[in-house]
């Protein structure tokens, strides 16, 4: 697989504060990749990165072209930062999607309309398209994060938690989604999390970030005992339940 | 006074209260549907004393060059362009920042207006309260201007300003300037609050850049819904309230907004009674 982004000793930060130095790693079209490590590690940083939202204070992040253009990156932020003050419509949250398309003076015509409709209806959320976000539950308003990213058909597409806070049943939901829109529409993605369970039974390859550490491979040369209880700095048990991958913390390092 | 004689009264000897009123309603209340929405409602109470801290200054020379609708015009501005600089300062929390800013300004007018030469206590009084009764017909003419290239500016920005007021991070990610575009939506809101405050005082402006949009809230559905909600009350609210000060002789100001408020009142209710 070619790779689709391209981290050559990047070191990232802001202002003169350094977060993580010499990055090298990359991310292949077709990709299913997970982005995980403890809390404050700089996954967020990194993927601010991706997103050109943060210019790296070193080294170069480089994109493969896909059908002669750069890769159209699509992003789902965490659920909790959205603001849910104003009731803004499933509709309009989603065509928000396309405003990056739309300029500031033009406005949506049938093409986007028909875009935010598939995307709405590739989710599972076509019939809510007149209700107001607020009033959705955890995982109906992931969704319809996920089809706002979705209106501008994106080769790449990261997700940042997304399925932190949900109960069983939604989280689920959620990821078999996100299994889809890589298997069947090729969506090369990227899942940013620090809930390891749901990372390593996911994702394809992985990569594990704490500050000034970065291990990337596949899920069974990362999430090993050893790495794992390194960077969280206790006792971690890597074990199979079922054919699924199950991750237990211990005792902490140092603790008596 | 009937109310037929209050209207004629009105009509006829202070009919730029009246305009001037409606506009700078309508104004506030539309604007202060995305400054409740983002959580700034005491940013615009801390303008509201800054424009006054502007208008004080141009009692001093040679600051009396700029005028008063100048000097209120450009120091709340700045300060609105410094604030949103501070507002990324996570060490102090941004409430904390408006704060400082708020008793600061306060102080700093008053001290500044009792050492100033020459000042006429009415003439000052009249210029803080911002006398609704008194509006010229240049000032009004000038606010109008204002008031029109603001809400050009804010249907032209509606994009960046919904989404950034929903969700910044992923506007960020998709090319909209995060901020670029909060310090566009920060200086419109002063310069509107600081032309505003000099026409109809800072009760006035406060009270509309929250009370109508919250009324909004409670009774809309949608978004589109609130605005107009809003607007109506900015529009509704002068004109009726202007007539009930009148009527009753009571000030103009303090009418206009305590009607409001009683709007409000109602529109929780309902809001209580509907859920």
């Amino acid at each position: 697989m070619k790779p689709l982004v391209t981290f050559e000793n990047v070191t990232l930060g802001y202002g003169r504060t350094v977060i993580q130095r010499d990055l090298s790693f990359s991310i292949e079209q077709g990709d299913y990749f997970g982005l995980v490590g403890p809390n404050g590690a700089g996954k967020t940083t990194i993927v601010r990165a991706i997103l050109g939202v943060l210019k790296p204070l070193g080294g170069a992040i480089r994109f493969q072209a896909v059908n002669g253009g750069a890769p159209v990156v699509g992003y789902v932020p965490q659920r909790d930062s959205v603001n849910l003050i104003l009731p803004y419509t499933v509709g309009e949250v989603a065509m928000m999607g396309r405003y990056r398309n739309l300029g500031l003076l033009r406005r949506p015509g049938p093409q986007d309309r028909e875009a935010v409709s598939r995307a709405l209806e590739h989710v599972g959320m076509t019939g809510a398209r007149e209700y107001p976000l607020k009033e959705l539950s955890g995982g109906q308003r992931q969704r319809v994060l996920i089809a706002r990213a979705l209106v501008v058909k994106p080769d790449l597409l990261i997700l940042d938690e997304p399925t932190n806070g949900m109960d069983l049943s939604s989280k689920s939901a959620i990821l078999d989604l996100i299994a889809h829109l890589h298997e069947e529409d090729r969506i090369t993605i990227v899942m940013v999390s620090h809930l390891l369970d749901d990372v390593a039974n996911t994702v394809r390859r992985i990569a594990i970030v704490d500050r000034d550490v970065l291990l990337v491979g596949t899920t069974g040369e990362v999430l090993t005992p050893e790495n794992l209880s390194k960077i969280y700095r206790r006792d971690v048990r890597v074990g199979m339940l079922e054919g699924s991958t199950v991750i237990l913390s211990g005792r902490r390092h140092g603790h008596r | 006074m009937g109310i037929v004689d209050a209207v004629t009264t009105l009509l006829a000897e202070f009919p730029y209260a009246l305009y001037g009123s409606v506009l700078v309603g309508l104004l506030c209340a539309v604007l202060g549907v995305y400054v409740v929405a983002r959580r700034v409602v005491f940013f615009g109470a801390v303008l509201t004393q800054v424009s006054l801290v502007g208008l004080s200054l141009t009692f001093v020379p040679p600051l009396d060059v700029l005028g008063h609708t100048g000097g209120a015009l450009s120091l709340t501005a700045l300060v609105a362009l410094l604030l949103s600089g501070l507002f990324s300062n996570r060490k102090v929390p941004r409430d904390a920042v408006l704060g400082v800013v708020f008793v600061s300004a306060i102080a700093l007018r008053i001290l500044i207006l009792q050492k100033a030469p020459q000042v006429e206590v009415a003439e000052v009084e009249n210029l803080m309260r911002g006398d609704i009764l008194f509006i010229t017909p240049g000032l009004f003419l000038f606010t109008l201007l204002l008031s029109a290239a603001a809400m050009a500016f804010m249907l032209l920005l509606a994009r960046p300003f919904a989404f950034m007021g929903l969700d910044p991070e992923t506007a960020e990610a998709q090319g909209f300037r995060a901020r670029r575009w909060e310090q566009a939506f920060y200086l419109l809101t002063a310069l509107v609050v600081a032309a505003a405050t000099h026409l109809v005082g800072d009760l006035f402006v406060f009270g509309f850049l929250v009370i109508p949009p919250v009324a909004g809230l409670l009774l809309a559905k949608r978004v589109r819904g609130i605005i107009l909600v809003a607007g109506m009350l900015g529009v509704l609210c002068p004109i009726v309230g202007l007539v009930i000060a009148f009527v009753m002789d009571v000030p103009a100001t303090p009418a206009i907004v305590a009607l409001a408020a009683a709007i409000l009142l109602v529109a929780w209710l309902i809001n209580r009674v509907r859920r």
